[in-house]
């Protein structure tokens, strides 16, 4: 038994090889071969339920498997959703042979969907973190093959954004799981409920918040929705029941692994899912209100009912031991949204597969006189809305009332609870949208006469469905009613099932589903849905044309998220490419000229430099002329010492006043000088000579006698010196 | 301590001889090609056996008393020799097609097989002079893989490529010249050699020492700044000498620095120090340097040249990591990121080979045209950008828990910087795939011809893309020896 898990999980995986080669061979081989294992899978997936719900688990490890050993453990709510999973695929698998009839790539198709189910059914059976992860990563890849199936330009575009919002989800998810491993050294469920109460919550916000980031974004919650209202409405019908309703909830399921685990009574924790969740849900309907498109309405539906369940979940940690209804809303809202948008995509691939058409104005009055189409998107639609006994109802009263709840404990404890005031009365409204976007769907295909081609719709009366893919549709269309009309069997086992998952405990007394207070929130809803299709759809969104209603997109085309932000020219210009440029800069340094051309050129140009140097005219001239002035300089150095040492007695050297010649020289200088003149006046010499002789002489007069007194000065010195000596002399021998 | 296995030198051995034997003997085409397969699988056997003995070393010669030049298979040389040779086996079965439409296979594979001579010898150093030397035959026997094709850029790309490496080699023998003044001996051995009695106080010396040999290895593993001979070189050299520069030549550098970081200076004296920062600040700015620049290069080669330069980068950061995890982390990603790249170089030249093309955007609808070949690049593909469970995820997460170790407030940049560079990744490998098998309605309609690539290039790949997956999904065995390794040298 305990290999059941290992089982329901890898069965897809050993199974979808074999679908590709059956399918080279025969595509109805593969198609029956594909339906029989889906439906096998199913078995073994209620097998699992089964056991389940005798509240008995079971657990099994495949230690080793990517260094870290992968766990799983099917009890209540992952058995719940193994076969919601396996339901769903099993239906839209009976379904698609009719769909694809004219399509190509069927195998891949057929494929990938096989991979994208072991991968889901692997997240939700994990019991530690990063199997789940590691699932959660092959389905994100895998899931990528249903959007861009098609192979449109819009296919193709809306792929590219899935991928990318989930890749760096992923990544961001990674990144978080690094930390919280970092931090708690595991990463299975229960070292996360440990930690929930042991470890400061301040040490784990940054890594809950980062590892919820990726199952944030596959679950469509605002900011990191844009992808859904464009990949589910490319993608095959069949793959859109299951990316609405089943693989949106795995990012749900990562969540409420971090919010019921490592945040359980975290209030910071709730208010950061509750108000996302709340933008979501209000979003995701408004959106929905204005489409025109049959399948972009389900999708932004799915957006705005995945806005509902984050509530539940937020209402779940800010209630933290009370969150008992909130858990109880959050799970059924789960199971309920999945089934009903089964019911609804495949009405809508029912419309697809014979019209080629989606928007409202080419498939007006194609439900016209086909009970079985009628009755399915109708289960789908009343669920949906939420009106009392459907299965909608049922949940959102279970959520209205958590929020409730809360809002009566903060007002309890004398604490302002305006805040969730606002949230519950956009809650409610939010609801009524859901009202009037179903309402305008369903008027639209089954009221509505299309204004040329009703008679060609009403023709294809017979054989719109081939058996096989109107028992798909007839089966998921049963399902709702069955939970709304006895949501005390239903509704209160799946609940009490699953709620050990989230940390819920059975509340204290049964819930009255149909109290007057959910009743009257609920009637409060649908007044108000009927409110904007009467006030606001009806007049503003349409308009009379061909003398029939037609459907108006109103939506401002340059208002989308993805278009302003995600993609936007100033996010491209302004951060991408200056970035790209500087990692250009950065790549090409080494080879950029400065250092590949000025560095070997500076290296070049020392060489030259030291080789030219004992040449270089500085070194041939200066160097000898350095030692011929030294070679002088000691050359001369004993007449300088001497005239150094004469210095002290030498008085004042050359200076003084001017030279005062005697009357002698005055008379000789003045005889030189008129010869002097007579000869330069006579022409004879070339170069004339000095004419005074007067001062020349006085100057000679004057060094003559100063050199006189010198030299007696210098004698007088060295008779000094010698006496000096001698008595030197005479105190040596004295003291001899 | 110096054995004498005799054993050790039959990895040299037999692709030195059969290099000279397919060199000197003129061999007709299948002929050659039947030596050169039963060359290359007799050393993968060899090198299976000898990863299942214990350490044995080989004294070869002595240059003197100091310098023995000795070979030894401790548990990284045993790894390095084992994932070497299974890569030249598979590369080399995939080349025999390229090649004879190339040409001149009389002269590709005797130096392809004394390629392997030098890396053998490399992986089995003992100490980091036999190290060298092997180091710079590498260099000089691989020149002429990358100028094969003899156009001019392939010998401006040759030319570039020696300088680079010649640069990079004697900044490691500078390095060399100095250890042996602070060092016990040039032997390796776990934990380092370093006498702490003549380090002590001579740090400010040896750290821009060993700065400047680590540096000077991770020229050939392509780190910024030095990282510009690996995209010039593999868009001019044939796609199977590109996929060997890469994915074993470029470890040829990581493996330099894991011997001067692990078995000669010791983790010890670099950990905190300036010369961890700017290591680790050199090999992020490459590992994102790389992504960026792979995501807008529109010529298949030369984004898988980025590539590798941003890869390498990731073993590096591990290794700068100077952690066991990331050591351990570094260790799984010289695998994983070699069994990867060869795939991808395989696929490019199988695309080449048959299509001609060579620029990504006309590789629209080559899914359709080689679905065995494109589901292998896929696969592996997503391996690099380490998507669970193939091995690429396994490398990631221990190289940043390898981080996360790190005793820094700082630790969390370089796992965020990981994973920005993965996102990059996804877009330069994935826009290929995507447009590959999506090529859009229009495509779809024109009829492609089917252009597979005989069985000799699709087995290896197949191999190869399987041990990404399989290894990622049951490491058990790489993961204990990468962990024991890691766990004998850092403490």
């Amino acid at each position: 038994m305990t290999i059941l898990p290992a089982l329901i999980i890898l069965s897809p995986f050993a199974a979808s090889p074999v679908s590709l080669l059956i399918g080279r061979k025969s595509e109805k081989a593969r198609d029956a071969f594909f339906c029989a294992f889906l439906a096998a899978e199913c078995v073994l997936a209620a097998l699992a339920f089964a056991f389940a719900a005798q509240g008995r688990e079971l657990a099994f490890t495949w230690a080793g498997f990517a260094g870290f050993g992968l766990s799983f453990r099917l009890d209540g709510f992952r058995a719940l959703y193994t076969l919601i999973a396996a339901f769903m695929w099993l239906m839209t698998g009976i379904f698609s042979p009719r769909y694809f009839r004219r399509h190509h790539h069927r195998n891949r198709y057929a494929f990938f969907t096989l991979l994208t189910l072991g991968a889901t059914v692997g997240v939700f059976l994990s019991d530690d973190l990063l199997g789940a992860f590691i699932f959660f990563e092959i389905m994100s890849f895998t899931s990528y093959t249903w959007v861009a199936q098609e192979e449109t330009k819009e296919a193709l575009r809306a792929a590219e954004t899935y991928l990318a919002i989930a890749l760096c989800g992923g990544m961001v998810t990674l990144m978080g799981l690094f930390l919280l491993y970092h931090r708690l050294g595991s990463l299975s469920f229960a070292a996360l409920r440990a930690a929930g109460g042991a470890v400061p919550p301040q040490e784990l916000y940054l890594p809950g918040a980062l590892t919820a980031v990726g199952f944030a974004a596959k679950a469509g919650m605002f900011p990191l929705h844009v992808w859904l209202p464009k990949a589910h409405p490319v993608a095959p019908a069949p793959a859109s029941a299951l990316l609405s309703g089943v693989l949106t909830k795995v990012g749900v399921f990562g969540l409420a692994v971090i919010g019921c685990n490592l945040f359980r009574a975290d209030a910071a924790w709730g208010r950061a899912v509750l108000l996302p969740g709340t933008v979501t849900m209000f979003l995701g309907a408004l959106l929905a209100v204005f489409s025109v498109d049959l399948k972009r309405t389900l999708a932004c539906s799915s957006m705005s009912q995945i806005g509902f369940i984050l509530i539940g979940l937020g209402t779940r940690s800010l209630l933290g031991a009370h969150g008992a209804l909130a858990v109880q809303g959050t799970v059924l809202h789960m199971v309920n949204h999945s089934l009903l948008k089964l019911c609804l995509f495949l009405s809508a691939g029912t419309v697809y597969m014979n019209l080629h058409r989606l928007s409202l104005n080419d498939i007006r009055g194609f439900g016209r006189n086909k009970p079985l189409l009628h009755f399915a998107f109708l289960s789908g639609a009343v669920g949906l809305a939420g009106f009392p006994l459907g299965n909608g109802y049922i949940s959102k009263s279970l959520l209205h009332e958590g929020l409730l709840e809360y809002i009566a404990l903060l007002r309890e404890a004398g604490e302002a609870a305006g805040l969730y005031s606002a949230v519950e009365w956009i809650f409610i409204i939010s609801g009524g949208m859901t009202f009037a976007y179903m309402l305008k769907l369903y008027i639209a295909i089954f009221w509505q006469k299309h204004p040329t081609r009703q008679r060609e719709m009403d023709d294809l009366r017979k054989g719109y469905l081939s058996p096989m893919s109107a028992l798909a549709l007839s089966a998921a269309a049963v399902m709702p009613p069955l939970l709304g009309l006895f949501p005390d069997f239903f509704c209160t086992g799946i609940a009490t099932m699953a709620q050990g998952f989230f940390g819920g405990v059975s509340p204290a007394h049964p819930v009255h589903y149909f109290s007057a207070e959910n009743l009257s929130g609920a009637a409060k809803s649908l007044l108000i849905g009927a409110g904007i299709y009467l006030l606001f759809i009806r007049p503003c969104l349409t308009e009379k044309r061909d003398g029939a209603r037609a459907y108006v997109d109103r939506w401002p085309r340059w208002l989308d998220l993805e278009q302003l932000v995600y993609r936007a020219a100033w996010l491209r210009r302004g951060l991408c490419a200056p970035v790209l440029f500087l990692c250009q800069f950065l790549s090409g340094l080494a080879d950029s000229r400065p250092v590949k051309v000025r560095i070997p050129q500076a290296f070049a140009a020392l060489s030259r430099l030291l080789s030219g140097l004992p040449d270089a005219r500085p070194v041939r001239v200066w160097i000898p002329r350095c030692f011929g002035a030294l070679a002088r300089a000691a050359d001369e150095a004993a007449d300088h010492a001497a005239l150094l040492l004469s210095l002290p007695l030498s008085g004042h050297g050359k200076s003084g006043p001017p030279p005062v010649g005697t009357r002698l020289t005055f008379r000789i200088g003045r005889a030189l000088n008129a010869a002097a003149r007579v000869l330069n006046r006579s022409g004879l010499r070339a170069k004339p000579l000095p004419e005074d002789y007067e001062f020349r002489l006085a100057v000679d007069r004057r060094e003559a006698r100063r050199a006189i007194g010198r030299i007696a000065r210098s004698l007088s010195f060295g008779l000094l010196l010698l006496g000096l000596g001698l008595v030197v002399t005479c105190i040596y021998l004295l003291l001899q | 301590m110096m054995g004498s296995d005799l054993l050790l030198l039959l990895p040299l051995l037999l692709p030195a001889a059969g290099g000279l034997c397919v060199s000197l003997i003129r061999l007709p085409d299948s002929a050659r090609k039947n030596l050169v397969t039963a060359v290359l699988a007799l050393e993968a056997g060899v090198a299976a056996l000898l990863l299942f003995r214990p350490d044995a070393s080989l004294f070869l010669f002595s240059f003197s008393a100091e310098i023995p030049v000795f070979l030894s298979a401790d548990s990284v040389s045993r790894l390095y020799l084992a994932f070497i040779s299974l890569v030249f086996l598979l590369v080399g079965i995939s080349s025999f097609e390229y090649i004879a439409h190339e040409g001149n296979g009389s002269r590709f594979y005797p130096f392809y097989l004394l390629t392997l001579f030098a890396l053998a010898g490399l992986s089995l150093s003992g100490s980091i002079v036999t190290f060298y030397m092997f180091y710079e035959a590498m260099t000089l026997l691989s020149l002429p893989l990358v100028t094969h094709s003899q156009t001019k850029e392939a010998v401006a790309a040759g030319i570039k490529y020696l300088l680079y490496s010649v640069v990079g080699a004697s900044l490691a023998l500078c390095g060399i010249f100095f250890l042996s003044r602070y060092a016990q001996s040039l032997s390796f051995a776990p934990g380092g050699v370093l006498d702490a009695a003549k380090t002590a106080g001579n740090e400010g010396v040896l750290l821009p020492v060993l700065f400047v040999m680590i540096i000077g290895f991770s020229v050939k593993a392509g780190m910024f700044p030095l990282h510009g001979w690996l995209p010039t070189a593999h868009p001019v050299a044939p796609a199977p000498a590109s996929a060997v520069l890469s994915g074993v030549i470029t470890k040829a550098g990581v493996l330099g620095i894991i011997r001067v970081i692990y078995y000669l200076a010791g983790a010890e004296i670099l950990r905190g120090t300036w010369v961890q920062t700017a290591l680790i600040i050199l090999s992020l700015i490459t590992v994102f340097m790389g992504s960026a620049m792979a995501f807008q290069e529109p010529v298949l080669k030369k984004r898988l040249a980025y590539s590798t330069v941003s890869q390498v980068s990731y073993v590096l950061f591990g290794l700068f990591t100077l952690s066991a995890a990331g050591l351990s982390g570094a260790l799984l990603h010289i695998l994983f990121h070699s069994v990867i790249k060869n795939t991808l170089f395989m696929a490019a030249g199988a695309i080449i080979l048959k299509t001609g093309l060579t620029r990504v955007p006309e590789l629209g609808g080559i899914g359709r045209r080689m679905p065995l070949t494109m589901a292998c690049f896929t696969l592996v593909s997503l391996g690099l950008i380490g998507i669970p469970p193939t091995g690429g995820f396994l490398s990631k997460w221990y190289l940043a828990q390898g981080a996360l170790a790190m005793d820094s407030a700082w630790n969390w940049v370089g796992p965020s910087v990981l994973l920005l560079s993965a996102v990059l990744t996804a877009g330069y490998l994935l826009s290929i795939v995507i447009r590959g098998f999506f090529p859009g309605e229009e495509a779809a309609r024109e009829a492609l011809p089917p252009s597979e690539p005989g069985w000799a290039m699709r087995i290896p790949m197949l191999i190869l893309a399987a041990l990404c997956l399989l290894g990622g999904m049951f490491p058990g065995a790489i993961l204990e020896a990468t962990q024991s390794i890691a766990a004998a040298v850092v403490h």
